[in-house]
């Protein structure tokens, strides 16, 4: 999970996978994905029992409002690599 | 558990190094032992971090990695932590309320450089404007081995 100074950039690293052209996402998006609400609790006393527990569910919200909703972004079983 | 967590994490952001079992232990009233074990269900009630293998060394406690990795973390003019990985990195603001917190990391490709200040959430700043986010293995089962992001 990098950051690229643009997608040329990230097709030219030696170890990309063809898969994962797919995997791009803009920064602004990015930000987004990592900005949801349980993020904003990290230093909360309570963060690993209350808010941690949100974290899979908000990222899966937004990664489909943000359209990403392939099983390489959303971690479900793929029918094509079984 | 919950008290472990915010040690480390506060560790973390104080000092930019994750404090080690037996440091815990003190700052929690715990036996050094008993802190080793907590620290080991810590680690699997939060597995998106991870100890060094075969150790009790805390590696990753994203967003911040206590073993160095190429984005680099400035607040307040210091440069004393790193993020975990460069998605990891654009949540690393969240940790410090009110200030500019600055990635900068070099292009895996090319080795020139990727910088991105944000403030509460927000970029105020990218370079070059063409910086993107790239995922190389997909999440859940078909993601790499964690230490090798």
């Amino acid at each position: 999970m990098n950051l690229f100074r643009s997608e040329e950039h990230a097709r030219r690293w030696p170890a990309f996978q063809a898969r994962s052209e797919e995997g791009f996402i803009g920064l602004a998006a990015l930000a987004g994905f990592f900005a949801t609400e349980s993020r904003h609790h990290m230093l909360d006393a309570d963060y690993l029992s209350t808010w941690y527990p949100r974290r899979g569910e908000e990222r899966r919200a937004y990664l489909e409002l943000i359209g990403k909703t392939s099983p390489f972004w959303l971690g479900t079983p793929d029918p094509g690599t079984a | 558990m919950d008290r472990m967590f915010q040690r480390i994490m506060r560790g973390l952001v104080d000092t930019g190094r994750a404090p080690h079992y037996a440091e815990l232990a003190r700052a929690l009233g715990l036996g050094v032992e008993e802190a080793r074990v907590l620290l080991h269900d810590v680690m699997r009630a939060y597995p998106i971090g991870w100890l060094h293998p075969e150790t009790d060394y805390i590696a990753s406690f994203p967003p911040l990695n206590n073993l160095p990795t190429q984005y680099r973390i400035t607040v307040r003019g210091e440069q004393r932590w790193f993020a975990q990985c460069g998605f990891e990195a654009t949540s690393v603001t969240w940790l410090f309320p009110g200030e500019t917190v600055r990635v900068d990391a070099p292009c895996l490709d090319c080795g020139d450089p990727v910088s991105v200040e944000m403030r509460d959430g927000r970029i105020v700043w990218v370079d070059p404007p063409g910086v993107v986010g790239h995922l190389n293995y997909g999440f859940g089962p078909s993601r790499g081995r964690p230490p090798f992001l």
